[in-house]
């Protein structure tokens, strides 16, 4: 059997192949995507400041990344970047509370940085979509990032902090989110 | 790797199983609806008995409990001990937790389940950082031993049960015993307050009525006392009206010694004031500007807080 530390350094690999650094155009905005079909990055919309963004993909290259949608309410935005490689597989169920996570992104400016925690609880906002809260640090940068389960398949889109937990936008409502603007 | 439906990876089957003992445990966590804002978390301790943190609870009237299966039962206060955190509450509800057979060790994986609405149980991990006792809070309760905590106490979780990884509960959480620092009570002392307080409604404490501080007894005075006693506790107030003040105690006196035991500390003092000393009498021995007291006091019972 592999050990588990190996197997999480397997996942987290697999996670931050297809998240991204995104560069806003106004200096000092920057911080993750995620690669959410070919050629296509979700982030959330308090990255991108302008009608173009700065997309470092894992493989080194950088791109002008075009704006192609964003909704301020949800947090979220999507962008064109001509990639080739392959989107990360997507959990199709809500994950369970208790089950382990990670979360993928850059933040302070490190490249690909890993975090792990448990999902604590999902929050239904009186307005707005609900989220998924996980026990776990996120910092300055981390936004837009992947929030993955232990299966590597991404279950939502990293936010912010709140009341010292993470929160994270969840991936039925990302995907409702890119159907409409794709 | 994709996912083999018959063969889980190791990553894959340790968040099962914590997802798993998050769920069979939360059956018993419940919602303690008793101030404003966020509800506080609590367990279900014994059959009609639910368990929560004392500094949590911010009234005694029209309380209710939101269950696992969401239902909001009223229910009343059987007791609460504010010296270590614990209330007690008696209703209507089925069920009671399940708990763990030994005690859990420096490092172990642990998880706290709280609930604090009606919007589900939520989760935090973490690890048994450290276990300390005997221990006496700062409010005079003296706790047997303590689960020092590696995670954060989040907002409506004090009173929420600590679990191992199979789901089984080890400890009721609270952030109000280490001012801030994570703690949790051991079942057993949990159980020991939980028993005082259905059958009396309180934790009896003894009482002199004093504030005191510690102090060093000069040399050439200490030699009154067998053993030579090195430091003493100086009223700093009296409450005229208290047990020692009705015995005559007055300020600057120092207490060198209470019912033939040496105080230097004022953790020494709570440890000769437990429920057993309260309306006996105890003889204080000291100084009165450096001449020797001696005082007999009939202990008093500490008001509840």
């Amino acid at each position: 059997m592999i050990p588990i530390t190996t197997e999480l350094a397997g996942i987290a690999a697999r996670v931050r192949a297809a998240t991204v650094q995104v560069q806003g155009r106004r200096r000092g905005t920057w911080g993750s995507g995620v690669l959410w079909r070919p050629g296509v990055v979700v982030t959330n919309a308090h990255v991108v400041t302008g009608r173009s963004a700065r997309v470092e993909t894992a493989d080194g290259t950088v791109h002008d990344a075009r704006l192609l949608a964003t909704d301020e309410g949800q947090d979220l935005a999507l962008l064109a970047v001509s990639t080739e490689l392959p989107p990360p597989a997507l959990a199709r169920d809500e994950p369970r509370v208790g089950a382990l996570v990670v979360a993928v992104g850059n933040p302070l400016g490190l490249s690909g940085a890993v975090t792990a925690g448990i999902v604590h609880g999902r929050l239904t906002p009186r307005r707005g979509p609900p989220i998924i809260l996980a026990d776990l640090q996120l910092l300055p940068g981390n936004s837009g990032g992947p929030l993955a389960d232990v299966l590597g398949r991404v279950v939502g889109v990293n936010t912010m902090m709140v009341r010292g937990l993470a929160a994270a936008i969840p991936c039925e409502v990302v995907e409702r989110f890119v159907e409409r603007a794709a | 790797m994709p996912a083999s439906a018959s063969r889980k990876t190791g990553l894959e089957q340790l968040s099962d199983d914590l997802a798993a003992a998050v769920e069979r445990a939360a059956q018993t966590v419940v919602a303690v609806n008793g101030r404003p804002r966020i509800a506080a978390s609590g367990v279900l301790w014994r059959a009609g008995v639910v368990v929560t943190a004392h500094h949590t609870l911010r009234r005694e009237e029209d309380l209710t409990v939101t269950l696992a299966d969401n239902r909001t039962v009223p229910a009343t206060v059987a007791g609460r001990d504010g010296a270590t955190d614990l209330a007690v509450l008696k209703l209507d509800a089925p069920g009671s937790a399940e708990f763990a057979d030994g005690a859990v060790k420096v490092g172990h994986l642990v998880l706290q389940v709280g609930r604090t609405g009606s919007a589900g149980h939520s989760a935090s991990l973490g690890l048994v950082g450290a276990i300390v006792g005997p221990w006496r809070t700062w409010r005079g309760g003296e706790i047997e031993s303590l689960i020092q905590l590696d995670l954060a106490i989040h907002d409506g979780f004090s009173g929420s049960p600590l679990i191992d990884t199979s789901g089984k509960v080890v400890g009721l959480n609270t952030s109000g015993l280490g001012r801030g620092v994570a703690l949790a009570l051991p079942v057993p002392v949990v159980n020991r307050v939980v028993d005082g307080l259905l059958a009396k409604g309180r934790i009896a404490r003894g009482y002199l009525g004093v504030g005191l501080q510690a102090v060093e007894v000069p040399a050439a005075l200490a030699a009154k006392f067998a053993p030579p006693a090195r430091s003493g506790l100086i009223a700093l107030t009296v409450d005229a009206d208290g047990p020692a003040g009705r015995a005559g105690l007055q300020l600057g006196d120092v207490i060198v010694t209470v019912a033939g035991q040496p105080v230097a500390d004022v953790r020494d003092l709570f440890a000769l004031l437990g429920p057993e000393r309260v309306g006996a009498t105890v003889v204080l021995t000291g100084l009165r500007g450096g001449a020797p007291l001696e005082l007999k006091v009939t202990v008093g019972e500490r008001p509840t807080q």
